[in-house]
């Protein structure tokens, strides 16, 4: 199998200015990219996507293990021509205009005045930017700035696009727009690797993901496997608007979420949930429906949140 | 498939551009307009006030000294906040990651800068060259020599600056680029001193060693200022200037491999 990114032992330490404690960002990560596949990055905030993302791009220098990209150095020119990259809340040159920004790194990528023209035009076609061509970057909102991000990921035609939180600014069309056109490039063989937090997006667009918390791997492996071979859930749907936080306390019950001003949505683990539908029937509440459902990406993150450095299912973390 | 010189010839060309477009879109270069306006207020005036035989004295001598000073505060202002802005604003996330080398972006910068420089200088030596034509003075080549010579001075300042802002925080790098033209300005001096027959600097051998280090490693930039040969009617041949150009470029090519070696190895966190 052709792996276009390989990581293997990653860690990195920072030594923060005038402190003597080093900051360990990531402590040991090991995942492989394969060509063609849509990977997706996970974990809670600070827990070392960011700092992965950026040895992987080149921008720091991993402290220990061994990385490769498209086969080479992350800072090699020849494997930079072949990727594409979005960072988190992408910063540009505000004195410029989209077509002026895209033509300098354009320009970076070698590519000639027609050929710049002509992926310009597509490409601010494309996000939806081509009346907004000429004014000003400083004058654009986030979700505007977002999709000049995304445009400037793909100027290069990249075999590899790595895309950090991605979905960050926009709203819910242009969010939908976006998992179209990461569908769109898988299915032109592209390689994505992306980082979100909305899973929603991770469950319906990734073939596999790797789940990230402390700076430890967590979990890697198809999202079916990592979800099979957690635990089942049932979802039991309350209707009305009676006060189940004394439901919610018993030992059985996953999570809570209020579905509206009149239902509430109570996500509970298999072995506690008969427990929780007789005290929901023996307190008078209105129990509408009980689902079969396999355990969320939002379960299994939260599961592995605080957990030691063994994943529990999917790809053995090292 | 490019010629890899080509190739990142082009890249620093378009940092270079860059650079260009980002100083020249910025409210300083209004700035640097009234600034040349003022020049050319200013040395009429104060050619007024002098003695009528003086006039065309003070008039070459404070524009000169006017040009090279502006020249210099752009030098060490936009050499010290270049770099610190790409990082401070994040932009760097989108450069770095491209087919560049960081050395291209340092030389891509300097590029930049040394067009924004002569850009100021066209402006401000035009500013010159009429307040000497209203006062009837007549223009001498050495005067565009000394021009060049300002420039000179500007880009090996610019190159003190980059160097600095590879590593230290703005106000920092700008009070070191300081300290390095003002020890530069005095290296002549220091120079006199040294071939003295007495004097603390001879007499004391820890001073002596210090002033004598001082000389031979900081840029002599009374190199660049021949604004006493004018007034006086020394000519200066373009093999001065040439030789000049040769002994900026040796500092700068030094500073910038620094620069760049520094840069090289930096995390963007």
């Amino acid at each position: 199998m052709d792996h276009v990114i390989e990581v293997e032992g990653l860690a990195k330490t920072f030594r923060p200015p005038f402190r003597t404690r080093k900051v360990e960002a990531v402590k040991s990560v090991t995942f492989a990219v394969e060509k063609g596949e849509v990977y997706g990055f996970l974990g809670p905030n600070g827990a070392g996507k960011t700092t992965t993302i950026k040895v992987l791009t080149g921008l720091i220098r991993p402290t220990a293990g061994k990385v490769a990209v498209l086969g080479g150095a992350p800072r090699d020119i020849g494997v930079r021509q072949r990727v594409g990259f979005l960072p988190e809340q992408p910063y540009f040159y505000d004195y410029l205009k989209p077509r002026e920004l895209l033509d300098t790194f354009g320009r970076l990528f070698g590519m000639d005045r027609a050929l710049r023209k002509r992926r310009i035009d597509e490409l601010l076609e494309l996000v939806g930017l081509t009346h907004a061509r000429e004014r000003r970057l400083r004058k654009f909102s986030k979700g505007m700035l977002q999709r000049v991000g995304i445009a400037q990921a793909l100027l290069n035609d990249p075999e590899l696009i790595i895309l950090d939180e991605p979905m960050s600014g926009l709203d819910p069309i242009g969010r939908k727009e976006v998992s179209d056109l990461v569908a769109s490039l898988k299915a032109e063989g592209k390689t994505i690797f992306f980082s979100s937090h909305i899973l929603a997006d991770i469950e319906r667009l990734c073939d596999r993901v790797m789940i990230i918390d402390q700076g430890l791997m967590k979990a890697a492996g198809r999202l079916g496997e990592l979800l099979a071979g957690g635990r089942q859930e049932k979802e039991v749907l309350v209707g009305g608007d009676k006060d189940v936080s004394g439901i919610a306390e018993k030992p059985g019950v996953v999570r809570v979420e209020a579905m509206g001003a009149d239902a509430t949505k109570i996500v509970c683990s298999g072995a506690g949930f008969e427990d929780v539908l007789r005290g929901l029937l023996d307190g008078g509440f209105s129990v509408v429906s009980v689902t079969d459902g396999r355990m969320s990406l939002e379960s299994l993150i939260m599961d592995l949140a605080g957990q030691g450095a063994e994943p529990p299912t999917g790809e053995v973390a090292p | 498939m490019k010629n890899p010189v080509t190739a990142s010839l082009g890249r620093m060309y378009a940092i270079m551009r860059n650079t260009f477009i980002e100083a020249y879109r910025n409210r300083a270069f209004v700035g640097l307009g009234i600034a040349s306006v003022g020049l050319v207020v200013s040395s009429i005036a104060l050619s007024r006030l002098a003695i009528s035989d003086q006039a065309s004295r003070v008039l070459v001598d404070f524009g000169l000294f006017s040009i090279a000073l502006l020249e210099v505060v752009i030098a060490i202002v936009m050499g010290v906040i270049l770099i610190f802005k790409e990082v401070d604003r994040k932009t760097f996330y989108l450069i770095l990651p491209k087919p560049v080398r960081r050395s291209e972006v340092v030389a891509g910068k300097f590029g930049g800068l040394l067009l924004v420089l002569a850009v100021a200088l066209l402006l401000m030596g035009l500013a010159w060259v009429l307040s000497l034509w209203s006062r009837g003075i007549d223009l001498q080549p050495d005067m565009f020599k000394a021009l060049a010579l300002v420039w000179m001075e500007a880009a090996l300042i610019t190159s003190v600056a980059l160097f600095f802002s590879s590593f230290a925080s703005p106000v920092l790098s700008g009070v070191f680029t300081f300290g390095v033209f003002l020890v530069g300005r005095s290296v002549i001096i220091l120079d006199e001193l040294l071939t003295a027959k007495k004097g603390l600097i001879v007499q004391n051998p820890v001073v002596q060693t210090i002033a004598s280090f001082t000389v031979d490693v900081f840029p002599d930039l009374s190199v660049f200022n021949i604004g006493k040969e004018i007034i006086v009617g020394v000519p200066v041949g373009w093999d001065y200037v040439g030789g000049a150009g040769l002994y900026c470029a040796g500092y700068c090519l030094c500073f910038l491999a620094l620069a760049m070696l520094i840069f090289r190895r930096r995390d963007f966190v």
